[in-house]
């Protein structure tokens, strides 16, 4: 090619968000043990019934093994070398915003996340989450006023422990998996949602969390429950400053529709990667899933993958309720020695169930981007349906794109149909845009966005921009 | 993820496995002839690895209990069966024949038998090219397998090879080994045929090696009756500009596990993979492919189709492997399946891994019943809802049993695939 | 139409260019005046597309030697994206598809680089449309062809009209229309012709590389050359594609013969 700049190059852009908040931490010793588990929740001042539930995760996961079926590599985990607790040295969660330690509210400026009164995002109410805890819930009081519960979950515990007890773990179990137990056991902050029967949100909702302690796993939970005919739109986004060692970040969402609910649960996930020689960067270890307990509720995950050294999460829908409807939009960019392993599980256990799958992996430089997928029709599932679609785009011929849709039916009255395809930028493809006087950088960009259209359109407004820009970033110099 | 099974469980899993492999080793007579050295190696490797499990991820969905629930001893000559005669054209070798299958026999011009040193040279490259020298089934053929018909193709072959194996009878182990070296331009068109029935095992590994520009079509008919089971293995070397044209069709085994390894040396050779399996009773049909590309501007084309009926389970695993060395692949794979039964099961998995970006490599399953605009369109002509089923049913089998050699219409496939002999 | 004291607007001499290691063009000159309509005609492998390509900036070509002055600037070092907003336009023999680049996206973001570039105003989504659906007649062009992906299942034909649709919206000093008639039935011919018919004026200039004499049965030439070998063998009017009609290629051959072992 003999453009000065490569499709290559432009893969590569400098991370933006790789600073580190200078503020004094509340930190618990490094390492695990029941007795740490008992310390984050004697912190948080928890009830028993969370105190239990911690404790029989952590016995769980004693007895797990980590597991290793997507074949990442990475080098051992050392559980005990890790900080399980992390808090920015404040009282008490501010009752206003104007008493938040203005470092704090700084940080998220420059993350481009405005927290203070007069310059907050019109109609999207934020919740942040700095390491291990919120500090912040902004537009708590008018959600408040339609029924809407949003805070972080600590909060929700002391407030609202009926609800928590009522639906926490029963999404995700604390024996689900390895990563979902050790969140169970240690998690120390996350949001909850809470849409009253017949509501419907008046405004999106988003959580940005932020890992600032370089020692520190986070381990946040998410929670969200609509009731019947309820509806909302949450977002949520991360990121991680620069540091040559790896931190772990094992989250566990879980979601709950029931009858005619809807939730719509978008991710733009930019976590430090690590640089280009695969130093440093955040391990990515997600169990999300969502439940449609009722009939005709839906349960829609978008994401936009474009961080972390390593990622391994699979959005899930467990569809129970009749003519319920899971759908699954997924960007994922993988560059110089990042490993992406995602995908999704939609279980159709109820009748007339329908699922969307649409995955689109990029995989530049020396990465490994694949999509694992599982589709399974139980035998109640007469009627239902679903649709795959899973594409790569491989920039360079270094970059490894799998792709590994597991379909399992056991219900004649049910379709399922799977497709996938490669492609890659081509060079007449380029020189043709360039011949019109499109410059390079447009020109890929142009054709990245072109290739994730269908998941770009998924996203909220706000952020479909935001992503279309944040993947050209991440592109710069990689084609070639 | 498989939820982990209790210690006692698979420890008690572990024993009954290395039993059936023991009783197995202790029914076999003393390693002797052509491949003793060969037997030697299987053995010794059954040894130490007994049966898979299903906690490996290539067996996850393959249940041998339709195996271990066998006794199989090795029979030392068959019986020949009420066999229609080979079709015009056919020349047909009876693999169990007792003493030389080819006693009698004269080969077609272009073929010839290789020597004992030969085989001794070339038995097991393809198997090491392919990665599977060490596969459990792979291994359980070379322990037992008397002898094995190794032939040489050094032209083109007009006549279509015929060869049938039978297990017949309670307790018979059929183990059955070809190994083809096709030269340069040559070309041989194959039709194996594989009976099975009683509680008999049927153990077939075949090699090829395709020269350059050399071509090879292979059909394979594979028709059990429960509880016979079935364990083929077709590992294939592509040299450039060859090509591999396999067509497999099976049904009526308890259990049955397919798998062609298929590696393009160098690239630029062309694979086509075609296969329909069948499950209905009780059976478990299992095809797990793997096709490699080695080098630049090679072709797949693979089209599996299943039907699983009354409480059948049809496991289809496909791998496609194209590395960096491999720009220009093009590669498409299909699975479609048809689920006729809400007792049967469909476990389909395609798995494809790229590192190269100037390649093609499409994929698609299709999970269904038969489509009903389709049979409405055929029941809005007169034709009853079971007749129309019957049309549609047979409509899918034939895109792939077309496919077979011609000498395979004498067998009567259709009919015996869908129970209607 | 040939004007003397016209401004010279492509300017090539002794032009040599390979793609990998194989030469191509082995010194080709030609130079393109405001108002004229130029064919470069020859059989295939004669090396007329590549001089279409490298005058475009294609990556796979390499020039040798030479050099081509477009309106006095040296326009081989320009990337290709800037020859456009210059003003050089290439219609592509064959089109490629760009699936999900939107058709109008792709051809609102290309006219305004084009206009950015004569400094003129960027164009809003409204103001595009506008004047996309007007220049859409000159190619009698179905709307429902804006909203698919670039060329996406276009059929040979509507990939023409696309072309030529891009030449009215970029409004180019010298069009260079590569095998423009390949492909096409009497009437999309017709059409497309009368497209570029309608684009000429005395301040463009057109360079049309065909085959074919019925492409300049409906767009009159000013001059006809004759390429073979990599070089322009034989200059003329319009009358010199009817001598190749007739005679066909087989004397330019012999000439290339006789030229190539002196």
């Amino acid at each position: 090619m003999s453009s000065s700049t490569s499709v290559g190059d432009l893969v590569s852009q400098p991370y933006k968000y790789g600073f580190v908040t200078d503020i004094e931490t509340d930190k618990i010793d490094k390492g695990l043990s029941e007795d740490v588990v008992r310390l984050i929740s004697s912190k948080k001042d928890e009830p028993q019934f969370l105190l239990d539930f911690r404790l029989r995760a952590y016995k769980q996961w004693l007895r797990m093994e980590e597991p290793d079926w997507a074949t990442l590599g990475h080098p051992a985990i050392d559980y005990q070398e890790m900080i399980y607790y992390a808090a920015p040295r404040q009282q008490e969660k501010k009752a206003s915003l104007d008493e938040v330690d203005p470092k704090l509210l700084e940080t998220f400026e420059k993350l481009g996340i405005p927290l203070s009164e007069q310059k907050r995002l019109s109609n999207v109410a934020v919740d942040a989450v700095f390491d291990s805890v919120s500090i912040a819930t902004t537009y708590r009081e008018k959600l408040a006023e339609h029924g809407v519960i949003f805070c972080s979950i600590s909060e929700a515990v002391k407030d609202h422990p009926d609800l928590i007890e009522r639906y926490l773990g029963t999404v995700v179990p604390s024996n689900d998996n390895f990563f979902a137990a050790l969140n169970s056991a240690v998690f120390s902050d996350g949001s909850f949602v809470f849409i009253p029967k017949g509501v419907a949100c008046p405004m999106e909702l988003s959580t940005y969390f932020r890992i600032n302690s370089g020692d520190t796993g986070q381990f946040e939970r998410t929670l969200i429950v609509a009731e019947e005919g309820a509806s909302v739109s949450y977002l949520e986004g991360c990121t991680a400053p620069m540091f040559d060692t790896n931190q772990l970040h094992a989250a566990v969402v879980e979601l709950v529709t029931l009858d005619d609910a809807s939730i719509k649960y978008s991710t733009v996930q930019n976590w430090y990667a690590g640089d280009e020689n695969g130093v440093g960067g955040i391990y990515n270890f997600v169990t999300k899933r969502g439940h449609c307990r009722g009939d005709r509720s839906h349960i829609s995950w978008t994401q936009v993958e474009t961080g972390s050294a390593i990622t391994w999460k699979y959005p899930s829908c467990v569809l129970q309720g009749a003519d319920s409807v899971g759908e699954f939009y997924s960007v994922a960019l993988t560059n110089n020695l990042q490993q992406a392993d995602t995908g999704t599980k939609m279980v159709h256990v109820g009748p007339r169930t329908r699922s969307t799958i649409v995955s689109k992996g990029i995989s530049a430089g020396r990465s490994s981007n694949s999509y694992r997928g599982l589709v399974q029709i139980g035998p109640k599932a007469t009627g239902a349906r679903n649709y795959s679609q899973c594409d790569s785009m491989l920039i360079g011929d270094q970059a490894a794109a799998n792709t590994y849709p597991y379909i399992r039916s056991q219900q004649p009255e049910a379709s399922v149909e799977h497709e996938a395809s490669t492609c890659r930028i081509s060079a007449d493809q380029l020189f043709y845009l360039q011949s019109r006087g499109i410059g390079f950088e447009e020109a890929v960009s142009m054709m990245v966005s072109g290739f994730c259209r269908d998941v770009f359109n998924q996203l909220p407004m706000e952020f479909a921009a935001e992503a279309d820009k944040l993947l050209a970033l991440k592109l710069e110099g990689s084609v070639g | 993820m498989v939820a982990a099974m209790s210690n006692s469980a698979s420890n008690s899993a572990a024993v009954a496995a290395s039993s059936w492999v023991t009783t197995f080793l202790e029914r076999l007579p003393a390693p002797a002839g052509e491949l003793e050295a060969v037997q030697w190696r299987g053995r010794e490797a059954l040894s130490r690895q007994p049966l898979p499990t299903r906690r490996q991820e290539d067996w996850r969905f393959t249940d041998l209990a339709p195996l271990t629930a066998l006794t199989p001893a090795l029979a030392p000559a068959g019986e020949q069966g009420s066999w229609p005669e080979p079709a015009a054209g056919a020349v047909r070798l009876w693999l169990d024949a007792p003493g030389d299958p080819l006693a009698g026999q004269s080969l077609p011009a272009g073929i010839s038998l290789l020597g004992a040193d030969e085989v001794q040279q070339a038995l097991g490259h393809t198997l090491a090219a392919c990665n599977c020298e060490q596969h459990w089934p792979v291994e359980l053929n070379q322990a037992s397998a008397p002898r094995v018909l190794a032939l040489r193709v050094s032209a083109v072959v007009a006549p279509i090879l015929e060869l049938v194996s039978q297990a017949a009878g309670d307790g018979v182990m059929r183990p059955v080994r070809v190994l083809l070296l096709l030269e340069e331009k040559a070309s041989l068109e194959v039709l194996q045929v594989q009976l099975g029935s009683g509680s008999s095992l049927t153990s077939l590994v075949i090699e090829a090696h395709l020269g350059r520009e050399s071509t090879l079509r292979h059909g394979l008919l594979a028709l059990g009756e429960s509880p016979a089971c079935f364990l083929g293995h077709l590992a294939v070397e592509q040299e450039p500009r060859s090509l591999l044209e396999s067509v497999w069709a099976s049904h009526g085994w308890a259990l049955s596990r397919f798998e062609p390894r298929v590696v393009q040396v160098d690239g630029e050779a062309t694979t086509s993979l075609k296969a329909l399996q069948l499950a209905d009773g009780q059976q478990l049909a299992d095809t797990h492919s793997r096709v490699e590309f080695r080098g630049p501007e090679g072709q797949l084309d693979q089209l599996h189709k299943a039907i699983a009926d009354d409480r059948g389970r049809s496991v289809f695993n496909g791998a496609v492997k194209v590395p960096r060395a491999a720009q220009r692949t093009n590669a498409s794979q299909l699975s479609r399946n048809l689920l006729l039964s809400n007792q049967a099961r469909i476990d389909t998995k395609p798995e494809l891994e790229i590192v190269a970006d100037d390649v093609r490599c499409a994929h698609g399953a299709t999970v269904s019943r038969l489509q009903t605009d389709e049979l409405f369109y055929l029941q809005s002509r007169g034709l009853s809802a079971a007749v129309a089923a019957g049309l549609l049913k047979r409509g899918f089998c034939e895109e792939v049993l077309r496919a077979l050699p011609a000498a395979a219409a004498a067998w009567r496939p259709l009919q015996r695939l869908l129970g209607e002999a | 139409m040939i004007r003397p004291d016209a401004d010279t607007l492509l300017e090539i001499v002794d032009l040599q260019a390979r793609v990998e290691d194989k030469p191509i063009l082995k010194g080709v000159n030609l130079t393109i005046k405001a108002g004229e309509i130029h064919a470069v005609m020859g059989r295939n492998g004669s090396g007329k597309s590549t001089l279409s390509k490298v005058l475009a900036g294609h990556p796979a070509y390499t020039v040798t030697g030479g050099s081509v002055l477009y309106r006095g600037a040296n326009l081989l070092d320009l990337e290709p994206e800037q020859r456009a907003r210059l003003g050089l336009f290439l219609g592509f023999q064959y089109p490629v598809e760009i699936p999900g680049v939107s058709n109008l996206e792709f051809l609102r973001v290309s006219t305004n680089a084009r206009r950015g570039e004569k400094g003129e105003e960027e164009l809003d989504t409204f103001a595009f449309e506008d004047l996309v659906r007007e220049r859409l007649q000159v190619v009698q062009m179905d709307p429902a062809f804006l909203e698919r992906s670039v060329n996406e299942g276009f059929s040979g034909g509507e990939k023409k009209r696309n072309e030529i649709l891009q030449m009215a919206l970029l409004d180019p000093l010298v069009a260079i229309l590569d095998e423009t008639d390949s492909g096409l039935d009497i009437d999309a011919l017709r059409i497309v012709a009368g497209g570029v018919n309608h684009l000429a004026s005395p301040d463009n200039a057109t360079l049309l590389i065909t085959h074919y004499q019925r492409l300049l049965d409906v767009i009159t030439p000013d001059y006809v050359h004759v390429m073979a070998g990599g070089r322009i063998l034989r200059t003329g009017g319009k009358e010199l594609a009817l001598e190749l009609e007739d005679r066909g290629y087989d004397w330019v051959d012999q000439e290339l013969a006789v030229l190539e072992v002196a």
